[in-house]
């Protein structure tokens, strides 16, 4: 069981991502061509008790790291995501889409609109992966 | 100093996210169609300089798959009408008649595309073409050479006027008639939603069918491109079906309920042409401030004679109005859940007509407005205001004019009964 957000759980979701059909066929042209790295600035709330930060280094449809870090520090990904840790929850068990949070402002995307526009699968299959392993919420 | 993005758009409603998809669309605008917007009026023929940029936006950029389900590949974004309306004040500031060819290619999908009505087996056919990366394009096939305005007249023509006729034999629709003025027509499109009559002349609703008929089918043909007062990025052609053969299968829903979703597709197209009278209006909003600033006259900026600030001020009210309305009624339309009106019922129908009908006269007055105060250099192509001016007025003309659009909008506020 791994515990959201932990590195443990980082690791799972790396793992996750790797090995999926979907997350390696949909992503082979993912960060290509453009900075494809992510970080989660996942903020206070529904048992988390302060801010936590998830950085993940995907390209070509391969996670190549996924980590907690304790600050962004000098780190300037392609995608920063921002959202309350409440929000992201019912994404990461899968009950919530994570495209239809950030179009309806749940989450803060800032990036390229462009490239997730046309890899929104790719994006739906890293989220789905993380239903392949179990999890723990905080505050539950 | 205030410009475009201050003008009202309700951050409670219109996330960052797609505000920002719609910078995209300026960017690239920017970027890749204001250096050809010039040369656009003398393409319309054959489309050289427009197809590939259809291809950037439709494709690249990833509008033809925006609202399709993630199961057929598409982006599946939620509360399409917003994004619609965004889409089309962002694009049609560039230029309005590129922007209704974009969004016309979805158009004729909406119907299967909209929850809580996806046809998801005939999404399954026809959606991953649209979500590829080769350019698929839609067209609504609805405009007859006898009436346009007659077969939208739902209410009162009740689809008897429609001569185009779908026959079932056996396991095919066999259709025949004769379109005209479609957007995307000639050899634009690749896939036709056809507005049909199961039985010519009847007024029973159940008889009216919307048919999916793509363009290549054995019976199709198209006539050369209308040369227009402008639009020239938009292709309007003659389209016929002689004895044309489509499986049964892709009539959009069936009886009653091809109706029910075309409706919902009328109230889109008057969201959608609002958003494009928007986004002229913004584009010479541009030009106008940067003219009366620049433009020196009696010892003065042009703008600080209170004649012109009068003026200038009228044209920022259309804008600010035509703004708040849209975003109230897209949200109107993107939440029936809070607002228990549907896209397809007759209220959210007549009352975007409305808007429409606003948003139309208010386009026209802006762009006359400026063009009397630019003067020669308002009707000279190189200040990019005339092109706006002869856009803008066509943006009125279509989906039944002015003239269904009041009525249809009286119809509903004063409870018409006969007309």
């Amino acid at each position: 069981m791994a515990l959201y957000p932990s590195q443990e759980w980082c690791d799972a979701w790396k793992n996750a991502m790797n090995n999926d059909p979907a997350c390696v066929e949909n992503g082979k042209n993912w960060a290509l061509d453009f900075p494809g790295d992510f970080l989660f600035e996942v903020t206070p709330g529904s048992g988390l008790d302060k801010t936590h930060y998830i950085y993940a280094n995907i390209k070509g449809g391969k996670c190549l790291e996924l980590k907690m870090l304790d600050s962004p520090g000098e780190i300037k990904p392609g995608f920063y995501v921002t959202g309350t840790y409440g929000d992201f929850k019912p994404v990461v068990k899968g009950e919530k889409d994570f495209i239809e949070g950030v179009v309806r402002a749940l989450f803060k995307l800032k990036g390229d609109m462009g490239k997730i526009m046309r890899n929104a699968k790719y994006i739906r299959a890293m989220a789905a992966s993380i239903s392949s392993f179990k999890n723990e919420y905080l505050g539950e | 100093m205030p410009n475009i993005d201050d003008f009202i758009r309700p951050k409670e409603w219109v996330s960052d996210f797609v505000t920002d998809i719609g910078k995209v669309l300026r960017e690239w605008g920017k970027d890749k169609y204001l250096p050809v917007r010039q040369k656009i009026d003398e393409d319309w023929t054959h489309h050289k300089i427009v197809k590939p940029l259809l291809k950037e936006v439709l494709v690249d950029l990833g509008i033809n798959a925006a609202f399709f389900p993630y199961e057929v590949g598409g982006t599946d974004i939620p509360d399409a009408c917003t994004l619609i309306c965004v889409l089309g004040e962002e694009g049609a500031r560039i230029d309005s008649g590129f922007t209704v060819a974009c969004l016309c290619s979805v158009w004729p999908m909406l119907p299967i595309i909209l929850k809580p009505h996806r046809n998801m087996k005939l999404l399954e056919e026809l959606g991953p073409k649209f979500c590829s990366s080769e350019l698929y394009v839609g067209c609504n096939a609805m405009t007859e050479p006898a009436s346009g305005a007659d077969i939208e007249n739902i209410d009162r023509m009740q689809g008897k006027t429609i001569q185009t006729t779908a026959k079932l034999d056996g396991d095919e629709w066999v259709i025949n008639g004769h379109k005209i003025w479609p957007t995307n027509s000639g050899d634009v499109a690749n896939l036709y939603g056809v507005v049909c009559t199961t039985k010519k002349g009847s007024k029973d609703l159940n008889d009216f069918a919307f048919i999916y008929v793509p363009a290549d089918t054995k019976g199709v043909s198209v006539g050369g491109p209308y040369q227009k007062a402008g639009m020239a990025a938009d292709m309007n052609t003659d389209i016929w079906f002689d004895q044309v053969r489509v499986p049964k299968r892709y009539r959009a829903h069936g009886p009653g309920d091809d109706l029910k979703y075309f409706k919902e597709m009328i109230t889109y197209g008057n969201m959608g042409t609002a958003a494009m009278c928007l986004g002229v209006m913004k584009g010479v909003y541009e030009i106008i401030k940067k003219w009366t600033t620049e433009r020196i006259i009696a010892g003065k900026p042009l703008k600080e004679h209170s004649m012109v600030a009068a003026a200038l001020s009228d044209i920022a009210i259309n804008i600010e109005a035509t703004s708040a309305w849209i975003h109230m009624y897209a949200r109107e339309v993107d939440r029936p859940d809070i607002y228990g009106t549907n896209p397809w019922d007759d209220t959210l129908v007549h009352k975007t007509r409305g808007l429409s009908t606003f948003a139309c006269k208010a386009v026209e007055k802006v762009c006359s407005t400026a063009m009397d105060y630019m003067g020669s250099y308002g009707y000279s192509r190189e200040f990019d205001l005339e092109k706006h001016w002869r856009d803008g007025k066509m943006l009125g003309l279509w989906m039944g004019g002015l003239g269904l659009k009041q009525m249809e909008n009286a119809r509903y506020w004063y409870e018409l009964e006969t007309l």
